[in-house]
C-alpha cells in the first residue's frame, strides 16, 4: 500500500503531465507557425558581409578577378603585367607579361568570361585568357592559374589610342569593338572558317562604324536613310543592299549629316554578336546591329539619360542592359516587342535601381543569375539585383574603384581602387530575387511586353529569370474556392435545413450517411474528377447546361403527381420523405437531359459547343476545369456544411418554433424566418469551416485542373491552386533555397488564412452555443 | 396553386431536391467505383473483328460509345493487347467499318510479366530447334514449372542477393566508419577482419550471381509459338507467361475461378509494369503500417488534451485557447502540415539524427530523407482533433455518480481518472484512433513530400535488424491512385486497376467509419450496462 504522499505526489505529478499534455495542442499549432515563419523570414533580409580583405597592389589596375572558390585573383596592371595573388596569404603566386609595347600602356580591358580583351593606348588589341585549373594530390587540392592563348591586332589606318574595348567571342568568331581617342568606332570581327582537315583559315574583317553615329536630329520626319557606310571602306560596302531596306530596318528613323558627332563614351556587344550598344555623353544610346559584320546598321536612338551614358553592362543572358549615366542613375534597359516601331522591338527601360551619387563607372553582372555590381566615381559600389529592383548591399572604398568584379559564384566582389588597393568583400546573398513586389506584385520580366502577374519557377536554361509571383497561385485558390462554395452552400444549408425541419424521423438514417461522405478520401474525388467527370463532361456538356432546368421541371412534376394522385399523402406517401420521392424525377430528368443534349446542342449552339463558346462568350473551353474542380471540391465541402448546420438547426430550442407555429406561421415560414435566423451564427461558421477545407483542399485542385498558372474567372479553364503547386514543386525544391522559401511562404499564407477563418468559425460558434443555453 | 404557393411547400420541395441531390452524388459515386472496380476482373470474352479493308482484329471490348456529332453511328475500343507488336493496347473502330464480329472458341489471352496482354491462338510449342504441338492441358504444368523457376529466381535477387548487399552495405559503412576514427593497431585488425569478410561475400555473390545466370538460360528455353489475328506468329518465352485463359470456353464456375484468383493476385501480388498491372500489396502493407504508427504516436496526445479539456481545465483562457488550437489543427490544409513534417521532421529532426548517429553514411542522408515514420508523424498531428473529439465525447458520457463514488472512497483524481473514468470511456477513444486511422489512410497531399514512393523497392518490414525500419520510404494506396492515374506513361491501360485500388481504400476507409459507429454504439451499451 502506498503512502498518502505518496499518492498525493503521483496525483500533482500527473496534474502537470495531462495539463502539459494539454498544452501540447497550442504548442503544435504555435510551432507549425513560428517554424514556417522561421523558413519564410530569410527572403525578405538583403546581403550581408561576412568578411572583408585588402590586399595591396602597386600601380594603376586595369582588371582584377579571382577563381570559383575565391582562393585566387588576378590583378591586370596597364603595363601589361598580370599578378596572381593568393587571397589566404596575399602572396603573389605568379606574374605573366603581356607583350605590349614598351612606350604604351593598357587603357581599356573588357571580360569575356575567362577571355581578357585589352586596348593599348598605341591602337593595339591584345586577347589573353585567364584560367583556373585545379590539381588534386590526394586530398589536397591547388589551383593553378595560367594565362594562355595570347595574341594581338593592330589597328587599320591607325587613329589614335583605344579609349573603350568590348568584345564577344566563341569557337570560330570574335567580335570586337572599339572605340579611340580621336572619336572613331571600329568592329573588328574575326572568322575561323574550319576545313574538313582541321586546320582553320582566319578571316578577319575591320571596319569603321563611326558614319553610324553621327548627330541626329530627332524632330524631322523619316527620309530615305544614308547609307551607314558612306565614308570609309566604300571597298568592302555592299551593293545588294538597297537603300529602301535599310529604311525599313532603321526605324529612329535619321541621320542626317551634321558634323559635330557625339562623343562615344561606352560600348558593349551581346553574346549573340549581333547587338552593338554604345553610350554617348549627350545620354543616348545607339543600337547598332552587327549580325551582318560587312554591313552594320543602325537598328534605333533612344535618349536614355539626361545627363551623359558613363557604363553599360549586359546581365547574365544578355538581354537586359544596365545603363549607368554621369548622374549616378543606374537602370535596366531590354528589347521590347513594340508593334509601333517598325522593327518590331524598341529599347525600353524596365527596372530602375537606387542611384549613386556619382557618375557610374563600372558595372559587373553576376554568372548566377540577374543580379549586378555597380560602382561609382565617388566610392560607392552597390549590390544590385535587376528583377527585384532591390539594392542589397551598399559598400564603400576609400577611393574611385578602377575595375571591378562580381565573383563566379556571386559571393564576393572585387574592386581594385585608385589608391592602389585590392579589397575583397565576401557575401551572403542567398535570396536577391525575392521583395514583397516580385513575390505578389506585378513585375517586367526578360522576354514580356509589360509588367505581368507570372509564376514560373523553373527553366531551361542557366540564365532563366525565376518568376516567383503568388499572385496567380493565389487567384487560382480563390477561383476554385468560390467556384466550389457556389455549388456547395446551396446545396449544403437547404439539404441541411430539409434534413433538420422537414425530414421524417424514420429517415434521419440519412444523415450518418452524409457525414460518411465527408470521410470520403479526396484523392478518390480527384481521381474521379480528373479521369470520369472532366472526359464525361467534355462529351456531354450541353447536357449539362440544361440539367438544371429539367431537374426544377422533374420537381414540378414530383409535386404534381404528389397532390393529384389519390394514394399520395396518405400512409407511407407522407410529408416528410419528399427527398426519397424525388430520386426517380431526377434521375429521370438526368437521363432526359443526356438523351436531349445533342439535339439541343444541334439546335441552340450550332452543333458545336465548344466552337459556340468561343465565338459568343470568348470562352475557351478545356477538359480540366473550374466547373469539374467546383463540382469535386463542392462534394468534399457540402457535408461539412451540411453537418455543422444541420447541428445548429436542429439545436433552435422547439419553444422557438412551436411559438411560430402556434402564431398561424406555415412551416415553411418558421423554417425561414425563425429556425434560419437563429441559426445563422452556425451557418455561418459552417461556411467558414467549408471556406477554409476549399483553400487548401490539394488533391482535387491536384488532378481536375490542368494546373496551369493563368488568371481569368472563365469556368471552363483550369487554374493553379497554391496547395496544388507546394504539392508539385516542394519535391524538386532544393533545401534552404529562394523556392523552397518562396513554396513555405505559400504554405504559410494558406496557414494564416485558415487559421483567421477557423478562429472566427470557432468563437462564433461557442457564443452561439452560449446564446442557445440561455433561451 | 398561389394557395400551395403562399403555403412554401414548392421551397420545401426544392430543399428535398438538394437532399435528394447530395444522396445521388454519394450512391451515385459508391456505384460507379463498384462497377468499375468488381468488374476489370471477370474474364471478358474475346472478340474477332474482320474489318472492311480485311484488317482482322482480335481483343476484348472495352468500351462502346455514340461517335460525337453523327447520328445512330457508333465506335468501339478495343484492347488488342500485344503492345510489343502493335505499340498500343488500344484502338478505335467505328462500327461501319466492321465487316463481321465473331468469338473464336479457341482463342486465348496470355497475361505476360512484361509488355501487357498478348491475344491470339495457340500454335505450338519450341524448345531447341523442333516445335511440336502443344495442347492447352500440357499448357497449365509448362506453366506450372515456369512459375516455380520464377520463384526460385526472385528467391535469389530479393532474398540472397538482397542479403549480401546489405550485408557488404554494413561493412563498408563500418569501414568508413573507421577510417573517421585515429589509427591504431585495434582498428587496423578490424579492418582487415572486415575486408576479409567483404571478400568472402563477394565469392558468394559471384556464385549467386552464376546460379541466376543459369536459371534465365534455363527459362529461356521454351517458347510458346502463338498465332496472331493477323495471320503473323509470335513466340512468346513460356517464363514471360504468368495465365493464360480462354474465356470463349469458359463456364460460369471457371470465369468465378479466374476472378478469384485475379483478385488474389491483386490483393497479395506485387505490382508490375510501372504499377499497371499486377497487385497492390506493397501499397496496402505501407498504408496500413503507416496508419499503426500514427495510431501510436495520436492516441497518448489526444487523450491527454482531451482529459484535460474535460477534467482539469475548467472555462480559463488556457482552455479556450487549446480549444481553438484543436479546431484549428482540424482546420488547417493537410498540405500544411505535410510542408512542416518536411521542414521540421525531415530536414531539421531527421538531419540532426544523421549528424549524430549515422554521419558515417553521409552524404546519402538515412533519416534526413522521406520516411514512414516521419510521414506518420505528420498525420499524427493532423489527426489529433478527431481523437481529442471523440475522447471528450467518451469522457462526458461517463456518469457523475461514478466518479463521486471513486471519491467518497478516497481515491485522488488521477486515481479516478485511470481506474474509473478512462475505463469508462474506452469506446469513445477507441472511436477516435478508428476514425483518425480512416482519416489518415485516406490522406495523401502531406504524404507525397514526406516519403511516400510510388514504387518501394522494400518493404519497412524485413528479416534484417532491427527488423522494422522506419527510416524506409513507403507505398500508400491513396498515392498510387494519384501516381497510376495521373504520372503513369500509360494512363488508359492502367485506369482500370485505379479504379480497383480506389475500391480498396473506399473499401478500408468507409469499414473503418463503420466500424467506429458501431464500436460506439455496441461498447456504449456494454459499459452502461456494466456500470449499473
Amino acid at each position: 500500500m502506498k503512502s498518502l504522499k505518496q499518492r498525493n505526489f503521483t496525483d500533482t505529478a500527473a496534474r502537470w503531465v495531462i495539463k502539459l499534455g494539454g498544452a501540447a495542442t497550442v504548442f503544435v499549432i504555435l510551432a507549425l507557425f513560428v517554424f514556417i515563419f522561421l523558413e519564410v523570414y530569410p527572403l525578405l533580409q538583403s546581403a550581408t558581409v561576412t568578411k572583408e580583405d585588402t590586399y595591396s597592389v602597386h600601380g594603376p589596375v586595369m582588371s582584377v578577378g579571382e577563381n570559383d572558390r575565391q582562393e585566387v585573383a588576378y590583378v591586370l596592371y596597364n603595363n601589361g603585367t598580370v599578378e596572381f595573388i593568393s587571397l589566404h596569404s596575399g602572396a603573389t603566386l605568379k606574374r605573366y607579361q603581356v607583350a605590349i609595347p614598351t612606350n604604351s600602356v593598357i587603357t581599356s580591358v573588357d571580360k569575356d568570361r575567362n577571355r581578357l580583351v585589352l586596348g593599348t593606348s598605341d591602337g593595339k588589341i591584345f586577347t589573353i585568357s585567364i584560367t583556373f585549373s585545379e590539381s588534386f594530390e590526394g586530398d589536397r587540392r591547388t589551383v593553378i592559374p595560367e594565362v594562355s592563348d595570347e595574341c594581338w591586332t593592330p589597328l587599320d589606318n591607325q587613329k589614335g589610342g583605344i579609349h573603350g574595348v568590348t568584345s564577344r567571342g566563341d569557337d570560330s568568331t570574335t567580335v570586337t569593338a572599339v572605340y579611340t581617342t580621336d572619336n572613331h568606332v571600329v568592329l573588328i570581327a574575326s572568322e575561323i572558317e574550319k576545313t574538313l582537315l582541321g586546320d582553320g583559315d582566319k578571316k578577319e574583317i575591320q571596319k569603321d562604324i563611326t558614319g553610324l553615329f553621327m548627330k541626329q536630329s530627332l524632330n524631322q520626319p523619316p527620309l530615305p536613310i544614308l547609307h551607314p557606310s558612306q565614308k570609309e571602306n566604300t571597298d568592302e560596302r555592299a551593293e545588294g543592299v538597297p537603300e529602301t531596306v535599310q529604311a525599313a530596318d532603321n526605324p529612329s528613323g535619321i541621320l542626317t549629316e551634321e558634323k559635330s558627332a557625339t562623343e562615344i563614351t561606352s560600348l558593349t556587344l551581346d553574346l549573340f554578336m549581333e547587338n552593338l550598344y554604345a553610350g554617348t555623353s549627350s545620354g543616348e544610346l545607339f543600337h547598332i546591329n552587327v549580325s551582318d559584320r560587312e554591313n552594320p546598321f543602325l537598328v534605333e536612338t533612344v535618349k536614355v539619360s539626361e545627363s551623359a551614358v558613363t557604363a553599360l553592362g549586359f546581365l547574365l543572358g544578355d538581354v537586359s542592359l544596365v545603363v549607368g549615366d554621369a548622374s549616378g542613375g543606374v537602370h535596366v534597359w531590354m528589347q521590347v516587342r513594340d508593334t509601333m516601331s517598325s522593327s518590331g522591338w524598341a529599347l525600353k527601360k524596365v527596372h530602375t535601381l537606387a542611384s549613386h551619387g556619382a557618375p557610374v563607372v563600372k558595372i559587373d553582372a553576376s554568372q548566377r543569375d540577374k543580379g549586378f555590381v555597380t560602382a561609382a566615381t565617388d566610392g560607392t559600389i552597390h549590390l544590385n539585383h535587376a528583377t527585384s529592383e532591390q539594392t542589397l548591399l551598399k559598400l564603400t572604398s576609400a577611393a574611385q574603384a578602377s575595375t571591378l568584379s562580381f565573383s563566379p559564384k556571386a559571393n564576393g566582389i572585387m574592386i581594385a581602387d585608385a589608391k592602389e588597393h585590392l579589397l575583397q568583400w565576401h557575401i551572403t546573398n542567398p535570396h536577391p530575387e525575392t521583395t514583397l513586389k516580385t513575390l505578389f506584385g506585378r513585375v517586367w520580366y526578360e522576354g514580356y511586353e509589360k509588367p505581368e502577374y507570372v509564376w514560373q519557377s523553373t527553366g531551361g536554361t542557366d540564365d532563366f529569370e525565376p518568376k516567383l509571383s503568388l499572385t496567380p497561385l493565389i487567384f487560382g485558390t480563390i477561383k476554385g474556392t468560390i467556384y466550389a462554395l457556389i455549388i456547395a452552400v446551396p446545396i449544403g444549408i437547404f439539404a441541411a435545413l430539409y434534413t433538420s425541419q422537414f425530414l421524417h424521423n424514420s429517415l434521419k438514417i440519412i444523415k450518418p450517411v452524409i457525414e460518411i461522405m465527408a470521410a470520403l478520401p479526396s484523392v478518390i474525388l480527384g481521381f474521379l474528377a480528373g479521369l470520369w467527370l472532366a472526359p464525361l463532361m467534355e462529351r456531354i456538356f450541353p447536357a449539362i447546361i440544361i440539367m438544371p432546368f429539367f431537374i426544377l421541371l422533374s420537381i414540378v412534376l414530383a409535386i404534381f403527381c404528389w397532390k393529384t394522385l389519390p394514394v399520395f399523402g396518405k400512409g407511407w406517401y407522407r410529408h416528410g420523405i419528399e427527398a426519397i420521392f424525388l430520386i426517380p424525377f431526377i434521375v429521370g430528368a438526368i437521363y432526359i437531359s443526356i438523351r436531349l443534349g445533342g439535339g439541343y446542342e444541334a439546335l441552340f449552339l450550332e452543333g458545336d459547343y465548344r466552337e459556340w463558346l468561343s465565338h459568343f462568350l470568348g470562352l475557351q473551353y478545356d477538359q480540366r476545369n473550374a466547373l469539374v474542380v467546383g463540382i469535386a471540391m463542392g462534394f468534399a465541402v457540402i457535408p461539412l456544411i451540411f453537418t455543422i448546420s444541420e447541428d445548429a438547426m436542429s439545436n433552435v430550442p422547439n419553444s422557438l418554433k412551436s411559438a411560430s407555429l402556434a402564431l398561424g406561421a406555415t412551416p415553411w415560414q418558421t423554417a425561414v424566418r425563425v429556425v434560419l435566423p437563429t441559426a445563422s451564427p452556425g451557418i455561418f461558421s459552417a461556411v467558414m469551416i467549408g471556406f477554409g477545407r476549399a483553400v487548401g483542399e490539394t488533391m482535387i485542385v491536384l488532378m481536375a485542373t490542368g494546373n496551369t498558372p493563368i488568371m481569368d474567372w472563365n469556368l471552363f479553364t483550369g487554374f493553379r491552386a497554391l496547395s496544388a503547386n507546394i504539392a508539385v514543386e516542394i519535391p524538386e525544391a532544393p533545401h534552404g533555397g529562394t523556392l523552397y522559401r518562396v513554396l513555405f511562404l505559400a504554405s504559410l499564407l494558406l496557414f494564416v488564412t485558415t487559421f483567421i477563418v477557423n478562429t472566427v468559425a470557432e468563437t462564433v460558434r461557442q457564443r452561439m452555443k452560449l446564446r442557445y443555453s440561455k433561451l | 396553386m398561389k394557395k400551395f404557393l403562399r403555403s412554401g411547400n414548392p421551397y420545401i420541395w426544392l430543399t428535398a431536391g438538394t437532399l435528394t441531390a447530395c444522396l445521388l452524388m454519394i450512391s451515385g459515386l459508391v456505384v460507379l467505383i463498384m462497377i468499375n472496380g468488381f468488374g476489370i476482373f471477370w474474364p471478358h470474352k474475346i472478340v474477332q473483328f474482320t474489318l472492311q479493308d480485311g484488317t482482322v482484329l482480335l481483343g476484348e471490348i472495352a468500351k462502346r460509345e455514340p461517335i460525337p456529332h453523327q447520328k445512330d453511328a457508333y465506335r468501339t475500343k478495343v484492347k488488342v493487347g500485344n503492345r510489343d507488336v502493335y505499340g498500343m493496347d488500344f484502338r478505335w473502330i467505328d462500327d461501319a467499318e466492321v465487316v463481321s464480329q465473331t468469338y473464336p472458341v479457341h482463342a486465348l489471352a496470355f497475361e505476360r510479366r512484361e509488355w501487357g496482354n498478348l491475344y491470339g491462338f495457340l500454335q505450338g510449342l519450341r524448345q531447341g530447334d523442333g516445335v511440336k504441338p502443344l495442347e492447352k492441358e500440357a499448357m497449365a504444368s509448362l506453366l506450372r514449372e515456369s512459375h516455380a523457376l520464377y520463384k526460385k529466381i526472385r528467391n535469389i535477387e530479393k532474398k540472397d542477393i538482397g542479403n549480401i548487399n546489405y550485408r557488404m552495405e554494413k561493412i563498408r559503412l563500418e569501414l568508413k566508419h573507421l577510417t573517421l576514427l585515429q589509427l591504431s593497431e585495434k582498428t587496423r585488425k578490424r579492418a582487415a577482419a572486415l575486408n576479409a569478410r567483404m571478400a568472402h561475400l563477394e565469392k558468394i555473390y559471384r556464385e549467386k550471381e552464376d546460379t541466376l545466370a543459369r536459371f534465365y538460360e534455363k527459362a529461356r528455353e521454351k517458347e510458346v509459338v502463338v498465332l496472331l489475328a493477323d495471320g503473323r506468329e509470335k513466340m512468346v518465352p513460356v517464363f514471360q507467361i504468368i495465365r493464360t485463359s480462354m474465356p470463349n470456353e469458359m463456364g460460369a464456375f471457371a470465369k468465378v475461378r479466374f476472378y478469384v484468383a485475379k483478385s488474389w493476385e491483386f490483393i497479395w501480388g506485387e505490382p508490375r509494369e510501372a504499377n499497371t498491372e499486377g497487385g497492390v500489396f506493397p501499397a496496402i502493407f505501407g498504408t496500413v503500417m503507416m496508419v499503426l504508427i500514427m495510431s501510436i504516436a495520436v492516441v497518448p496526445l489526444g487523450v491527454l488534451t482531451a482529459v484535460y479539456l474535460k477534467e482539469y481545465a475548467g472555462d480559463s483562457f488556457i482552455s479556450r485557447l487549446v480549444r481553438i488550437s484543436v479546431s484549428n489543427l482540424a482546420g488547417v490544409p493537410s498540405i500544411v502540415f505535410g510542408i512542416f513534417g518536411l521542414g521540421f521532421f525531415i530536414y531539421f529532426f531527421g538531419g540532426g539524427i544523421d549528424k549524430l548517429f549515422f554521419s558515417e553514411s553521409l552524404p546519402s542522408p538515412t533519416y534526413g530523407t522521406g520516411g514512414i515514420l516521419w510521414a506518420a508523424l505528420t498525420l499524427s498531428l493532423l489527426t489529433v482533433p478527431v481523437v481529442v473529439v471523440a475522447t471528450e465525447e467518451g469522457l462526458s458520457s461517463v456518469p457523475k455518480a461514478l466518479r463521486e463514488g471513486s471519491y467518497a472512497l478516497g481515491a485522488t483524481k488521477i486515481e479516478t481518472l485511470w481506474k474509473v473514468v478512462i475505463p469508462q470511456a474506452t469506446p469513445g477513444i477507441l472511436t477516435g484512433t478508428i476514425l483518425a486511422m480512416a482519416r489518415a489512410a485516406g490522406e495523401v497531399a502531406p504524404l507525397m513530400i514526406t516519403g511516400v514512393v510510388k514504387l518501394a523497392p522494400s518493404l519497412p518490414i524485413d528479416s534484417h535488424f532491427p527488423y522494422i525500419h522506419l527510416e524506409r520510404k513507403f507505398m500508400h494506396l491513396g498515392f498510387h491512385i494519384y501516381d497510376v492515374g495521373f504520372q503513369s506513361p500509360n494512363v488508359e491501360a492502367a485506369i482500370p486497376m485505379v479504379y480497383t485500388t480506389t475500391l480498396v481504400l473506399l473499401f478500408t476507409v468507409l469499414t473503418l467509419n463503420l466500424t467506429a459507429i458501431i464500436v460506439r454504439n455496441k461498447l456504449k451499451k456494454w459499459y452502461s450496462t456494466r456500470a449499473m
